[in-house]
């Protein structure tokens, strides 16, 4: 077949965060290479210690082979996040965080956590700001109808969550709507 | 089919294809040497968006859009042809530093950074004409019978649809049509009340929208105007933003 069955409704996180790896990061590089011509842009020149912007696929490769050092993004530091969960659970809408927050956060920490302050304490805000927008969601099921639905500054990873259920049920909804007029 | 082979990406490449000059090397001689990071932007990280486009991020928004979408959208033949080219022309500057026992360790380093790359876009390209060719087959009859939207495939993939079309039209027959009365043998009856035989794109389906930039407003199932601000995140049926997605204003996430 061409596209397997598990592909055919929604996308998978893995190609999430393909995706979000296009994205450029900082890193304090600790070797030294020219200037290169890639498909998406040219990168470099890389010379230590001079910090330097190039796609997280490709930082995530050197830190691999610890040939850098990955600058965690601004947000992902303990003050935003916990200022963005006071926000979260005190206001009713969502709080604004960059659309691919989750699967950048997930990267950067599952590769270079020792290059995060505090990563623990990242990780367990990252859980709590998932979980308390979870629930928002959840009741923004209630808004529900057949014709839309806006949900500011929901994130790409949420999205996918919710997708097959809300598409779903928005789905019965028109079939519901339009009975009706047919008969 | 076969996606894996690499004469795949060989039979891809269309007439007319731009003059080649923008390759790994020559591009790597044009860089200029010794600007120690001068010309990083200021943009605030994560922020790519304000900038424009490069061919690679639009293949990922047109496989996203395709992946996302009921209906099958406009071929991007161009889009495809140009980025396929500079695959090609990143991998032969990798085989020939490859071969050339002189090279460095550093310079060892960029060819694994250029064949990470590649294999990157090969997979989004892959995965974006494996979307189009499910379509396609799902939809074989109705593209067949619907001239307008031949328009907006390329040649080989109508030709694709024609044959599968004629493919299985043939299976149908001979394996139960033949037997049946024959006003029972057509396949694209379309009885009231029951849906038509053949298969049509559900444009009513709910997708997940993000405008781009300031939208025109669109008109809801429900007779209200959406009008949707740079950013804006929306749950609404596929029909409602077809034109904002058609026309890049929108994309589908």
């Amino acid at each position: 077949m061409a596209l397997p069955q598990s592909l055919r409704t929604s996308v998978t996180p893995l190609e999430l965060e393909l995706i979000a790896s296009e994205q450029l990061v900082e890193i304090v590089p600790l070797i030294t290479m020219e200037k290169t011509a890639f498909i998406s842009g040219a990168y470099g020149p890389l010379r230590p210690p001079a910090k330097c912007r190039i796609p997280l696929w490709m930082a995530t490769n050197l830190k691999l082979k610890k040939k850098c050092h990955i600058v965690p993004p601004e947000w992902l530091s303990v003050d935003f996040l916990l200022e963005r969960l006071t926000r979260e659970t005190s206001r009713p809408e969502f709080s604004k965080l960059p659309f691919r927050f989750a699967e950048i956060a997930k990267v950067v920490l599952d590769v270079a956590s020792d290059d995060v302050q505090n990563a623990d304490k990242i990780k367990s805000l990252l859980k709590d700001l998932r979980e308390a927008r979870q629930a928002k969601s959840r009741d923004g099921l209630q808004k529900l109808d057949h014709s839309e639905l806006s949900l500011p500054n929901l994130c790409s990873m949420e999205i996918n969550e919710i997708r097959p259920f809300f598409i779903q049920s928005m789905g019965i909804l028109t079939q519901l709507v339009r009975e009706p007029s047919a008969e | 089919m076969d996606v894996d082979d690499d004469d795949f990406f060989t039979n891809l490449d269309r007439p007319g294809r731009a003059a080649n000059n923008n390759t790994f090397q020559e591009r790597l001689r044009r860089a200029s040497r010794d600007d120690d990071g001068a010309e990083i932007p200021d943009a605030p990280p994560f922020m790519f968006e304000e900038e424009e486009e490069t061919p690679l991020q639009q293949l990922i928004r047109h496989w996203m859009n395709e992946r996302h979408s009921p209906d099958i959208l406009p071929n991007e033949g161009e889009l495809l042809a140009g980025l396929l080219d500079h695959i090609r022309s990143q991998s032969e500057t990798v085989q020939l530093l490859r071969t050339d026992p002189s090279s460095s360790e550093e310079e060892h380093f960029r060819i694994v950074l250029v064949q990470t790359e590649v294999e990157r876009v090969k997979f989004i390209v892959r995965s974006y004409l494996r979307t189009r060719l499910f379509k396609i087959e799902k939809f074989a009859r109705y593209i067949m019978t619907n001239p307008q939207v031949q328009q907006q495939l390329s040649e080989s993939e109508v030709e694709h649809a024609r044959r599968f079309a004629r493919l299985t039209d043939q299976h149908f027959y001979h394996s139960v049509l033949q037997s049946l009365p024959e006003t029972q043998q057509t396949l694209d009856d379309q009885p009231p009340f029951v849906p038509s035989m053949v298969t049509e794109p559900d444009k009513g389906r709910a997708v997940f929208v993000l405008a781009r930039q300031d939208c025109p407003p669109v008109r809801l199932p429900d007779g209200t105007a959406l009008d949707m601000r740079k950013g804006h995140i929306s749950l609404t049926p596929y029909s409602v933003v077809e034109q904002l997605v058609a026309r890049g204003e929108a994309e589908l996430v």
